[in-house]
């Protein structure tokens, strides 16, 4: 991340400079608080209502049960974990959220998960096996429903707002079993 | 929501404590993500100020010359940044109509998978994890298999 981080940094500011952007590149760092502020105060609204009625969920037992339903599954691409880890019953809600297109709400869910992840985790710097399927599952984005593109389309006048879903899921699919299986490939054949 | 409630009182659980004590977690970890996210904004915007996006999408359109810029530029920000595609998808949208070629692959596009480079960025800030050995490549390859097949479908069967 570290490399990554100052790489992408450097190059886009030396990029800009001998581009002669200097100017809105300064705008950049000038705004990065606000931008940053503007963009956290939803999400961490968002995220603490929702960290509530998933506590709610929880203590009702909502989260065990969607546990016990996606389990079998979730085993198979996680066999790392135990059947009746908690972090399971976090990523299993934060996989059925996704599916619904609900992006914002799935993050407290799997900042959970990748809580439990750590406590199993030996060395606490790098991450572990199943910390990267997880992230590798959450990016590809199992969507089923995606009411921000629908309510897009609608809004430009489409008359068939919801036709792109078949294509969409198909693809999101696609993505998401490419990637599980290159993670599997990669992570995993030592073992 | 209903239901959660219902589900409350018939199991008999403290509700009201229950929603508290998560509200509290909530903001605990938001305290905790809050400087990756920052890092990620600041390196995002710099990318898109300093033209980046610009620079590898002229690189690769000669490649891919059966593309609209628009629809290849938003190939782009889909792994980065979910705002910023969804604001080229609306342009797309716009542009070409919602119900065109480019309208419904930009829509395909845009569902086929989530932003990875954020997902990254503030899942592993969250617990701390510094080395992230691989998952950066392996999100980026899902997203290329998830654009492509996006691409193919919509030119397929549409």
């Amino acid at each position: 991340m570290n490399k990554l981080w100052l790489c992408l940094c450097g190059f886009a500011l030396i990029y800009g400079m001998v581009n002669h952007n200097i100017e809105s590149l300064n705008q950049v760092l000038m705004n990065v608080g606000t931008d940053t502020l503007d963009f956290a105060i939803p999400i961490i609204l968002t995220t603490c209502f929702f960290e509530g009625i998933m506590e709610m969920a929880k203590r009702c037992g909502v989260l065990n049960g969607l546990q016990r339903w996606l389990s079998p599954i979730l085993l198979k691409v996680f066999p790392d974990l135990d059947s009746d880890d908690e972090a399971l019953s976090y990523i299993s809600a934060n996989v059925v959220i996704n599916m619904f297109g609900l992006g914002f709400a799935a993050t407290p869910s799997g900042l959970k998960a990748m809580e439990h992840l750590q406590k199993k985790n030996k060395e606490k710097t790098t991450a572990s096996r199943s910390m990267v399927t997880f992230l590798v599952l959450n990016t590809a984005g199992v969507t089923l429903i995606s009411a921000n593109i629908i309510a897009a389309r609608t809004a430009e006048g489409s008359n068939f707002p919801t036709m792109y879903m078949p294509l969409a899921i198909v693809s999101t699919a696609c993505a998401s079993i490419a990637g599980l299986l290159l993670d599997r490939w990669w992570n995993y054949r030592r073992s | 929501m209903l239901w959660l409630i219902l589900l409350c009182i018939i199991k008999g659980v403290n509700g009201y404590d229950a929603f508290t004590d998560g509200v509290k977690e909530g903001i605990k970890l938001s305290v905790s993500i809050f400087p990756g996210m920052m890092a990620m904004i600041l390196m995002i915007n710099l990318l898109q100020h300093a033209e980046v996006f610009v620079l590898l999408s002229d690189f690769i359109s000669p490649l891919i010359d059966f593309l609209p810029s628009e629809v290849l530029a938003m190939c782009f920000f889909r792994p980065v940044s979910g705002g910023a595609s969804m604001a080229l998808m609306r342009h797309i949208l716009s542009l070409y109509g919602p119900d065109s070629l480019y309208g419904m692959m930009a829509s395909v596009i845009q569902g086929s998978t989530d932003t990875t480079i954020y997902v990254i960025a503030l899942y592993f800030s969250s617990v701390g994890i510094k080395k992230i050995k691989n998952a950066m490549w392996i999100g980026l390859f899902a997203d290329l298999v998830g654009i492509s097949v996006a691409i193919f479908l919509t030119v397929q069967f549409f």
